[in-house]
């Protein structure tokens, strides 16, 4: 996807309202557009969580909403939530498989030549977030990179449970289904993910 | 998050994260959340022209495989059930004849030249010769 010129070509495509195929799949459609708005950043953050990597992040995100629209849009809203995790997470995975085989090839090969130029920076990348003081601001970037960086080294299925469960606010119930696992096992996994958490980020974290 | 918790430290600890975590996500980039935005569309583009879609070009697969099911009992029913299938009288001729005739229309392609229409062109050659075959006076 390409990035923008200025700033406020950004904002118009922020501000666009989703395009509306009309007729019977209209509402339909508002209200996956809605369910969508709701939770693809939380989605995108939860996939860099997991993948690192902010390009591989929107693809896993960008897939998971195509996948859904095309293949569940129909199905109850209600249903979306914890399908819509469920693919994300399939997703997340392959990308991860891929790249440890990718890797597996890649240390035999140079490494990328550093750009001599720096390559010239998005503008947007370089916006300043506003609100919080700066201070704080860096307390809590560090506070996340921590948690970040503790969340990684979990194994995939107590992260997931541990982010499903707190960070997007599914249930027990959402969460088995998006896990495609026994409820038992949510709460094994988080009751384990929360405690190597604590473990490992320690009390004054 | 989970009832279940009742450790103050735990229920510390899920507090502060994701307080951390809906802080990171407020603080996304307007490029991320514009790509976002856009991925989004496409996503209901997409679901919007799948809902337009007819219900057989959703499922090409029951389509193909009615399209071959079809072929196959109309081919079964013309071969057994022609008229002198019907009385008993198939002759080895017969048979052969019929094998030639399924041969020119599956050959019938467009790189081999059309060979219905070759076939249409001499109607009137055929009847006589079906005519002059079965013993009736001919015009």
């Amino acid at each position: 996807m390409s990035g923008f010129d200025t700033l406020s070509s950004a904002w118009m495509v922020w501000d666009d309202p989703a395009p509306a195929p009309g007729g019977v799949v209209l509402e339909q459609t508002r209200e996956l557009d809605k369910f969508l708005g709701e939770i693809e950043r939380r989605a995108f953050r939860m996939a860099q969580v997991a993948l690192r990597d902010p390009d591989d992040a929107m693809d896993a995100v960008q897939d998971a909403m195509l996948k859904l629209a095309r293949n569940y849009a129909a199905r109850p809203s209600t249903e979306w939530r914890p399908l819509f995790y469920r693919i994300l997470e399939n997703g997340i995975r392959d990308l991860q498989r891929r790249r440890s085989v990718r890797n597996r090839f890649m240390v035999w090969l140079p490494g990328p030549k550093e750009d001599p130029d720096n390559e010239a920076q998005d503008p947007l990348d370089t916006v300043a977030d506003g609100g919080t003081p700066v201070p704080e601001r860096l307390m809590q970037d560090e506070a996340m990179e921590k948690l970040e960086s503790s969340l990684r080294e979990l194994p995939a299925r107590q992260r997931e449970a541990f982010m499903l469960r707190n960070f997007e606010g599914l249930d027990v119930a959402e969460t088995a289904s998006a896990m495609g696992c026994s409820e038992g096992s949510v709460k094994t996994h988080y009751s384990r993910a929360v405690h190597t958490l604590r473990e490992q980020l320690g009390e004054v974290w | 998050m989970s009832e279940e918790t009742l450790d103050p430290a735990i229920s510390a600890l899920e507090n502060r994260s994701r307080a951390l975590f809906e802080d990171s996500v407020a603080g996304l980039d307007m490029r991320t959340r514009s790509r976002l935005t856009q991925a989004r569309h496409a996503a209901l583009a997409a679901a919007g022209a799948s809902a337009r879609r007819p219900w057989l070009m959703r499922t090409p697969f029951w389509a193909s495989a009615a399209g071959v099911t079809a072929a196959a009992v109309l081919g079964v029913a013309l071969w057994f059930g022609g008229p002198l299938s019907q009385h008993g009288q198939v002759s080895a001729a017969d048979t052969q004849s019929k094998f030639e005739d399924l041969d020119i229309i599956a050959a019938s392609d467009e790189s081999s030249g059309d060979a219905m229409d070759m076939l249409q062109d001499d109607v009137d050659f055929y009847a006589w010769a079906d005519k002059t075959a079965s013993g009736e006076p001919t015009a």
